[in-house]
């Protein structure tokens, strides 16, 4: 890995490889990284001008939980609400907010108004999914949001939830996002429901041990009434999320009991530890036959 | 901004982005930060590559300790590829120890992994010597999973002038790696390091020579650090995992904690009232 130090880095190059590594810090690890980065790459005009779109792609990237002004409900932080000028809408309450990235906070709140077509469809949606999501993500966020066009509606259900305990070392956030297209007027025809559950566990004392997983699935959709339908992707969703987490317990035990053993021993084959000095004079009796 | 805090902040970075592009980082680390070139290249680790000794057909390992220039040392023909007219070589009575530590590492290898490659390498210290014990297993991929296993054991010799005793340091990280891509729980790639330091001293003979002191080390802490992955890999990441979703609805979990919570305060409530009367 020579490297030609006498060729420096172009400023696009440089924010090409900063870029990359902030979108790739781990759960709950932002701030760490972009410290880090900043401080490495020790020019913070470039950085903030070329770079701090990253910021708010990050947050979206990892669907980011924040607190929504005079709601009970958080909603998240993703593509699917974003407005223009950094800013994000909650269907729940109905407002519309500035988020700043590198405070994490939300601001200069205002009224949004839903898409009439969709509305009824969403918050059918998003009252099956909240109680879905509070009977297996404790301290899960969900989040529906909505669209249409020339009557036919799309449904973007979104689930994260996450444990961060830097002071053990460790951070963990689930993610997962179903997308369905329907169209109310065709009743009895199917939809597609495509979804993407990711899944990453950072662990770091002494080390850097990561889980880094992902599955997308596709499924079918029964289009109903309002409440049949919605109840049927919640119960599809619940299906598919379970055989998932069903498939990584089941890798965890391959993984331990076979590919693990396999790759070394807890001991020799004769059950215990080895005698250096037997094994020295071994080799030194070998090789005085030899001479 | 010093490159000592600089080399502070590109370590933490290391410990933090995922490991399982560790190659990819670091070489865009190095291109950001050139100047840090050498320290990242000897402090960071990365998975071990095998070459072929063209001499006698045996499989080593390339890490930063074997290197000079674009050339690595075999331990089994003590040759450089691509040959290297004036690359660092041990000293003669080194290099006797490393053909010696090489033999017993390989018999200590394939006790421990049935397979794999291992190679050792030592160089010269004013006071010592100082060497690195590396172990490469790959699995064979059955149940449809990947699996790799890389050890890196540096080890620092400090022989005291009477020749009878030596100060040994260890520091040893394991890379495991897991990888797994299934129609019923798509990609799952489960890896990274760990490291740990050790020190000791021991006397040195010709019934006690180095190699039984720094391989009695060695196999301790790789029994150790063994348990520690099976810890972390299997127990505690699992664990993260299974926290983040519960497979059954939460329900009877929450009706039991709400039961019990309303028990506590009604028992908090009767102390309470106690506390009362008794004031």
């Amino acid at each position: 890995m020579a490297v030609d130090q006498d060729v420096a880095l172009s400023d696009q190059q440089k924010v090409r490889i900063v870029t990359d590594f902030i979108l790739h810090a781990p759960p709950g690890e932002f701030k760490e990284v972009l410290n880090d980065v900043r401080l490495l790459l020790n020019n913070d005009a470039l950085l903030r001008e070329q770079a701090s779109g990253v910021f708010a792609q990050y947050f979206k990237d990892q669907l980011t939980p924040v607190k929504v002004e005079g709601s009970k409900y958080p909603t998240l932080i993703s593509e699917y609400n974003e407005l223009s000028g950094g800013r994000f809408y909650d269907p729940r309450s109905q407002q519309c907010f500035k988020y700043d990235p590198l405070k994490e906070e939300t601001s200069d709140y205002s009224i949004w108004t839903p898409d009439p077509v969709s509305e009824s469809w969403r918050s059918a949606l998003e009252c099956k999914w909240t109680t879905y999501c509070g009977e297996h993500f404790e301290k899960g966020v969900p989040a529906v949001f909505a669209t249409s066009q020339r009557g036919s509606i799309t449904l973007i259900a979104c689930i994260e939830h996450h444990q961060f305990q830097p002071k053990n070392f460790w951070n963990g956030r689930w993610r997962s996002e179903w997308t369905v297209t329907i169209n109310p007027e065709k009743t009895n025809s199917s939809s597609e429901l495509k979804g993407t559950i990711k899944v990453q566990v950072h662990y770091y004392e002494d080390g850097n041990v990561q889980l880094v997983s992902s599955k997308e699935i596709k499924e079918s959709i029964n289009v109903m009434d309002e409440d049949q339908t919605t109840k049927e992707i919640v119960q599809k969703i619940s299906e598919a999320e379970k055989e998932y987490q069903v498939a990584i317990a089941d890798n965890y035990l391959s993984m331990s009991e076979t590919t693990f053993k396999a790759l070394r021993r807890q001991l020799p084959i004769t059950k215990q530890k080895i005698d250096w000095n037997h094994l020295m004079s071994y080799k030194i009796a070998s090789e005085l036959k030899q001479h | 901004m010093t490159s000592d805090q600089q080399l502070d902040h590109a370590l933490d970075l290391m410990r933090r982005l995922p490991p399982q592009q560790i190659e990819k980082n670091l070489s865009d680390l190095i291109d950001l930060v050139p100047n840090l070139c050498e320290d990242l290249l000897s402090s960071v680790d990365q998975p071990l590559k095998i070459a072929r000794d063209r001499e006698n057909g045996k499989d080593y390992l390339l890490c930063d300790y074997n290197r000079d220039g674009d050339s690595y040392r075999s331990p089994w023909s003590n040759k450089y590829d691509p040959p290297l007219e004036d690359g660092a070589m041990p000293s003669e009575r080194l290099r006797s120890l490393e053909i010696d530590a090489n033999q017993a590492f390989d018999q200590y290898r394939e006790m421990y992994f049935e397979g794999g490659v291992s190679s050792v390498y030592l160089w010269d210290l004013e006071h010592g010597f100082a060497g690195v014990i590396l172990i490469k297993k790959v699995g064979d991929g059955s149940r449809k999973i990947k699996g790799c296993w890389d050890s890196i054991h540096v080890i620092e010799v400090q022989e005291k002038s009477s020749g009878r005793n030596a100060h040994y340091k260890l520091t040893s990280t394991v890379m495991l790696w897991l990888q797994t891509n299934k129609p019923g729980s798509g990609t799952m790639n489960l890896g990274g390091s760990l490291t740990r330091q050790t020190t000791q001293d021991a006397s040195v003979s010709s019934d006690n020579p180095h190699i039984v002191n720094i391989g009695r080390m060695v196999e301790d802490m790789e029994n150790k650090i063994r348990n520690t992955l099976n810890e972390i890999y299997f127990g505690k990441t699992n664990k993260i995992v299974a926290d983040l979703r519960s497979v059954n609805a939460r329900n009877v979990d929450q009706k039991q904690q709400e039961a019990f919570q309303s028990e506590l305060a009604t028992v908090m409530q009767k102390r309470q009232n106690k506390g009362d009367i008794s004031n």
